[in-house]
């Protein structure tokens, strides 16, 4: 089959569409998606039964800053094509990396038990034991990880995400909200219960902020962009898609909070919210006001997200890890020759799971903890990585202009005020 | 190691190590009373060790690896300091940070070893990034003594500008073959990476076959404009060969044949060989055409050895030579070169001329689809491990 003069034959064409599909699917919608992981679908469902709309204007502040968060990383990975810990030690040093790298494995152990939490929650709907929802997700995740296949795999549960939020919004829409006062909720900050006596509020906006913008995420991002080879011709792109996902995970995470609003606060259905079967509870509640499809996909949407978060959080993990110290990063796939990187990933699951399967442990104590790290963490992340961003020789063209610098510290300062008001009223009410 | 930069009043100046009788934790005591205040700059043969070498990454010569240095090990040699090995291993980073005793007193109880690990400076390639516009004075000698497979390797786990400095110190035939055993996916990024000029002369070294996958999958700006910097030889076989569909024996082959008039005898034959061998990607078959480069015949190298010199091939040449059409599927060559034991098929256009041939390798690509190559751990590369 000879093809005409300049027809580059299909393999060209087939290229093409494959890169376009791909590069659509990016970086920053993935990691957008994985912040809507478990802990994020938890938090955003228990404000929504708690507040109402009234946390609405959080969700849209908290992706505006997660949008510029992810920008900078992006644009780190894409100027250095090295991930945040390697760039951190080269320019802070070994003592800072270590301090960064082994909080964030600590804080990460308690974001998988989240999401292992989150696969029980799900499957209970479909009365599945925690044990043996805990043991599936465990085998299935190390599975994927250590064949190989999880580059793929990601997608699919990212396609699964697009699906399931299209469930939310139509829970959201079966629940018969008030989109007008939603919408005012939205774009006006309202206050009413900021004066609350016992600062539960302002708890509840820690949390949603702390859910969406992560060390790991962060790592994340920066990561991605530099393993996907992706450099500054593709920065353009790359914004889009970071925009993309930060756009998405707002839709998602508002159409959470208006269908638990709607069905659940207005009605004054009170739920234990801390129970780690949070999530469960509210989707049956949600059953008697918005239909028994409604429960179904809030599971599908919790399953799926928990899944995403369960691969991508070790994976990010022992990354860093490797990255900072040095380790194996990018040798054979093979177990026996990346000793530490697979080591480190079953570590992390085994860990996770057992909070899971053994019963009596403290599970939701471990998940507030890991909020509490996370939250000490990020200002951490969040300087370095303004630090670097700002190194004009490290950055060459990518270097932050003066309006990215400017938004980047006043986000920084506002997310070291809100860290700090999380770790001192965590102390204050334990 | 020559001497040491020293920061005072917010200046940088540089000490000659010889002036320098003690240095520790507390302070250095200088052997002279005149010091040079002028501010340090540095000299492009020099590499400054805490900047430019600690917590960096460097390529691990011997174990083909990227690695970060954990810390420095200096020894006295004739009163002068050497830098005689850079520390990668636990040992290392846990003295860095001042845990090494504890840890040790520690790994002790539990009868475990802390596991050191030392490289020979002499086998360490500092990437160019990371020494800035620093050249050392054999630069790269050991990544040029590598396989090109190793190198493949190590380009593996580079960043992009990593790579293209490790490139750029390669010649055009090594950088070529490096990239060559290369995933397809990160061989366009290379070579859109490199100054179309160099990525022009490094496709001119690569075998035809696989410049034109290559070439293929560049974008339509970088292949125009890499193609117009080639030979026009080269670019002319290149662009050829990218007609054929990719799953095609036209698309595998390669143009880079050995192809002689049957009036030869075999002496003249062996001749033409000498000439044409360098280029030719295997000598084992040498194929017989006719005016119209029409394939007439083939003879193997040992046809040739034990013919007297004097016959002419035409007499002994196998005149019924095994052929596929250039739009013949993968399979079809795989197959043909399993049933006769080819080390080479000939691939004829629809007139019967000799366009090229599928060596046996290529062939078996098709049947083993890179479980050989499998590496890298990648987290999220554009293809993604699963591909493989």
């Amino acid at each position: 089959m000879k093809a005409p003069v300049l027809g580059f034959t299909p393999r060209v064409v087939n290229r093409v569409r494959f890169a376009a599909i791909l590069g659509v699917l990016g970086p920053g919608l993935v990691s957008g998606f994985a912040d809507n992981d478990a802990g994020g679908i938890t938090t955003y469902s228990v404000a929504g039964v708690k507040y109402g709309y009234e946390l609405l204007w959080v969700l849209l502040a908290s992706q505006i800053v997660l949008f510029f968060t992810q920008e900078v990383g992006a644009r780190l990975g894409l100027a250095t094509g090295q991930g945040l810990t390697g760039l951190v030690r080269e320019r802070f040093g070994v003592r800072w990396v270590t301090f960064l790298t082994i909080t964030m494995l600590i804080a990460n152990v308690g974001s998988i038990v989240a999401e292992f939490a989150g696969t029980a929650a799900a499957l209970s709907l479909f009365n599945v034991a925690p044990a043996i929802s805990a043991a599936i997700a465990a085998t299935v995740v190390i599975l994927l990880i250590t064949r190989g296949s999880f580059g793929k795999v990601q997608y699919l549960f990212v396609a699964v995400g697009i699906g399931v939020s299209l469930a939310y919004f139509a829970s959201a829409l079966m629940a018969h909200p008030d989109w007008g006062n939603a919408f005012h909720s939205l774009l006006v900050p309202s206050l009413a219960h900021a004066g609350s006596t016992n600062g539960a509020y302002w708890l509840a906006v820690v949390a949603t902020v702390g859910t969406t913008i992560t060390p790991w995420g962060q790592a994340f991002i920066q990561s991605y962009c530099a393993d996907k080879r992706l450099g500054p011709e593709d920065l353009v792109g790359e914004r889009l898609d970071v925009g993309l996902g930060a756009l998405l995970t707002n839709l998602i995470a508002g159409f959470i909070v208006v269908a638990c609003a709607a069905a659940l606060f207005s009605h004054q259905v009170t739920i234990d919210t801390n129970n780690p079967n949070a999530v469960a509870k509210i989707a049956e509640a949600l059953r008697p006001f918005a239909g028994d499809a409604a429960q179904y996909l809030f599971a599908v949407g919790l399953l799926a997200a928990s899944f995403l978060g369960l691969g991508v959080v070790p994976l990010t993990s022992a990354y860093a890890a490797c990255e900072a110290f040095g380790w194996e990063t990018g040798v054979d796939w093979r177990f026996r020759d990346a000793p530490a990187f697979y080591g480190l990933i079953i570590f992390f699951i085994v860990i996770a799971a057992f909070f899971v399967l053994i019963p009596g442990l403290p599970l939701v104590q471990v998940m507030f903890m890991a909020q509490v790290v996370n939250a000490l963490l990020l200002p951490f992340v969040l300087v370095f990585v303004m630090v670097l961003a700002s190194d004009k020789k490290l950055m060459g063209p990518l270097v932050s202009g003066r309006f990215l610098q400017m938004v980047g510290w006043t986000g920084t300062a506002l997310l070291v005020v809100l860290s700090l008001t999380l770790a001192v009223s965590s102390f204050t009410t334990f | 190691m020559t001497g040491i930069v020293v920061k005072t009043n917010g200046r940088e100046i540089f000490l000659q190590w010889q002036a320098v009788t003690s240095l520790d934790a507390g302070g250095a005591t200088l052997r002279t009373t005149a010091i040079d205040i002028s501010k340090f700059h540095q000299r492009p043969n020099e590499i400054r060790l805490k900047r430019d070498l600690m917590d960096r990454q460097i390529v691990d010569i011997d174990g083909r690896k990227v690695v970060r240095v954990n810390d420095l090990r200096l020894d006295e040699v004739e009163g002068a300091l050497h830098l005689v090995a850079v520390d990668v291993g636990a040992s290392g980073l846990l003295r860095r940070l001042g845990i090494e005793g504890p840890w040790r007193v520690l790994a002790r109880g539990f009868h475990r070893e802390v596991p050191e690990r030392y490289i020979d400076w002499e086998d360490v390639d500092p990437l160019e990034r990371t020494i800035a516009s620093v050249k050392l004075r054999v630069p790269h000698k050991g990544l040029a003594e590598l396989h090109p497979a190793d190198l493949a390797t190590i380009m593996d786990q580079l960043s992009r500008n990593d790579r293209v400095g490790l490139i750029s110190s390669l010649d055009d035939e090594a950088a070529a073959d490096a990239i060559g055993e290369m995933e397809p996916e990160s061989q366009v990024d290379i070579l859109e990476d490199l100054e179309p000029e160099r990525a022009a002369d490094i496709l001119e070294e690569m075998d035809p076959d696989e410049a034109a996958d290559l070439v293929a999958d560049l974008s339509d700006e970088s292949r125009v404009e890499i193609l117009g910097l080639m030979e026009k030889e080269e670019a002319d076989e290149v662009q050829e060969l990218m007609t054929y569909a990719e799953d095609t024996a036209g698309g595998i082959m390669t143009t880079e044949f050995v192809a002689v008039p049957a009036s030869l005898t075999a002496a003249e034959t062996i001749d033409r060989l000498r000439e044409l061998e360098p280029d030719a990607e295997t000598i084992y078959y040498v194929y017989v055409t006719d005016d119209d480069e029409k394939l007439v015949g083939v003879l193997s190298l040992r046809d040739l050895i034990v013919a007297k010199p004097s016959t002419c091939i035409a007499t002994f040449m196998f005149a019924e030579p095994v052929a596929v059409k250039t739009d013949a599927s993968e399979e079809e060559v795989t197959e043909l070169v399993a049933r006769y034991n080819l080390l080479a098929v000939p691939v004829v256009d629809a007139e019967g001329r000799l366009e090229g041939i599928v060596t046996v390798d290529d062939a078996m690509d098709t049947l083993m689809p890179q479980t050989s190559k499998r590496r890298i751990p990648r987290l999220f590369s554009r293809s993604g491990t699963a591909e493989r």
